[in-house]
């Protein structure tokens, strides 16, 4: 990190190496082009080097930290462009399931998303689904729905609660 | 905002749809609330859980590259004039070594032990200490840190999405005159945040002065150093750096512990 900060190019494309791609990733699904994922991915890694103090190993993985980044700064992006209250994102029904057979790299952080996903129901993934890649607040989806709010706020917790409760179970030995 | 509110919130502090003033409240809330900021902590790293489900796209060969210059460029490595004093020097590296606990580790990629992280954020922050005594000695205090179980590291981070960061030395002693010293970098220079002020905290909410910073350097940097003659510093962790305008743009503790 000493190297990242003083803009060692070794170190940065360590880092590069191991989460460019799932940041590509994230970017292309929510700003929609590869040009501004491009863009994303930039600024992920520089954000990364200018709030790198606030990084501590002791309250979470350097992987969710950097995708943290990358969501709260895509989103960002995209209240600008559109000047919304909220993102306009493309809704997608599910969260994918499907890992790909010919991925030659394939990542750690990925196998074990997919598989704490597989313990959530149909409707706790499309809950999330439209929150974190959709942008809807709890009172949108509470309204399309005709659910209470307090009732999608605490299943919402609850699915999150879910998943890292599956992915934590997933990582122990 | 109570607790039970602000737990209410954090799904959606989460996954970002947050509204910005709830979100502004939240946060304040949980920079002195562990028990919320461990749930925020743990539905945050949920949150990134859906991100890494998404089958990889194909990145660009040549977006390392780019990437590469972005940091490059903007961590002043290309021709920018760096300050020529020793002193800033040393306290420049200090920042570095300081804001890097941790962090050299999980580079190394040895993160998935702890004990090796462990040991490597013990020779990081011995080497942090070994920066800031240099930086010390034209002070002429009269006390070696690195051998003073009474001096105390701490980071500032950036609040509500700003930038930079900051690195503390507290000397906490019972013979000795108290001091602290705030090394920041990052910070914005524009003419409306100006001046910053330093200031310590501690639990029963009593302020002390740490000090102001009128300029910056060229990377956002600043430093500030202030001696306590008669207050005792135990209690005052709590770190914070206010622009012009009274918002706390960067804030952090300092273990005090032992």
């Amino acid at each position: 990190m000493e190297a990242l900060l003083a803009g060692n190019e070794e170190a940065v494309r360590t880092l590069y190496a191991r989460y460019a791609r799932p940041i590509f990733t994230l970017g292309l699904r929510l700003l929609g082009s590869a040009e501004a994922a491009e863009e994303l991915t930039q600024d992920v890694f520089v954000a990364a080097w200018r709030k790198a103090a606030r990084f501590d190993p002791s309250r979470g993985r350097l992987s969710t930290w950097l995708m943290t980044i990358a969501h709260n700064l895509a989103v960002d992006r995209l209240r600008r462009e559109t000047g919304a209250t909220r993102p306009h994102l493309v809704l997608v029904d599910e969260v994918p399931e499907v890992i790909g057979a010919d991925e030659d790299e394939p990542l750690i952080e990925r196998d074990a998303a997919v598989r704490a996903l597989e313990s959530l129901s149909d409707a706790e993934k499309r809950l999330l689904a439209r929150a974190y890649f959709g942008g809807f607040t709890a009172r949108e989806i509470a309204e399309a729905d005709g659910t209470p709010l307090g009732t999608v706020k605490t299943r919402l917790r609850t699915a999150l609660i879910k998943v890292r409760r599956a992915n934590q179970d997933k990582e122990r030995p | 905002m109570t607790c039970l509110e602000v737990r209410e919130l954090l799904p959606e502090l989460a996954v970002d749809t947050i509204a910005p003033d709830d979100r502004t409240e939240v946060e304040r809330h949980l920079r002195w609330c562990a028990g919320c900021r461990k749930e925020a902590s743990d539905l945050g790293q949920a949150a990134a859980i859906l991100a890494y489900s998404l089958p990889p796209a194909t990145v660009p060969q040549e977006l390392s590259e780019r990437v590469v210059e972005r940091v490059r460029r903007a961590t002043g490595t290309t021709g920018t004039p760096r300050r020529a004093r020793t002193v800033a020097s040393a306290i420049t590296a200090a920042m570095v070594a300081v804001a890097s606990l941790g962090w050299g580790a999980v580079m190394a990629g040895r993160a998935d032990r702890f004990a090796d992280r462990a040991e490597q954020a013990q020779r990081e922050r011995a080497r942090a200490i070994e920066q800031f005594q240099k930086a010390l000695s034209p002070l002429s205090l009269g006390t070696d840190i690195s051998t003073n179980d009474d001096a105390h590291l701490g980071q500032l981070a950036p609040v509500a999405g700003g930038t930079g960061g900051a690195a503390v030395l507290q000397l906490v002693s019972p013979t000795m005159l108290d001091f602290v010293f705030v090394i920041v970098n990052g910070l914005g220079d524009d003419a409306e945040l100006l001046p910053y002020r330093v200031s310590l905290s501690n639990a029963a909410g009593q302020e002390l002065r740490a000090g102001r910073i009128d300029e910056l350097d060229a990377h956002g940097g600043a430093e500030v150093f202030r001696q306590f003659k008669t207050q005792d510093l135990t209690g005052f962790s709590t770190v914070t750096v206010i622009d012009a305008s009274g918002e706390v743009v960067l804030s952090g503790t300092v273990d005090q512990a032992p």
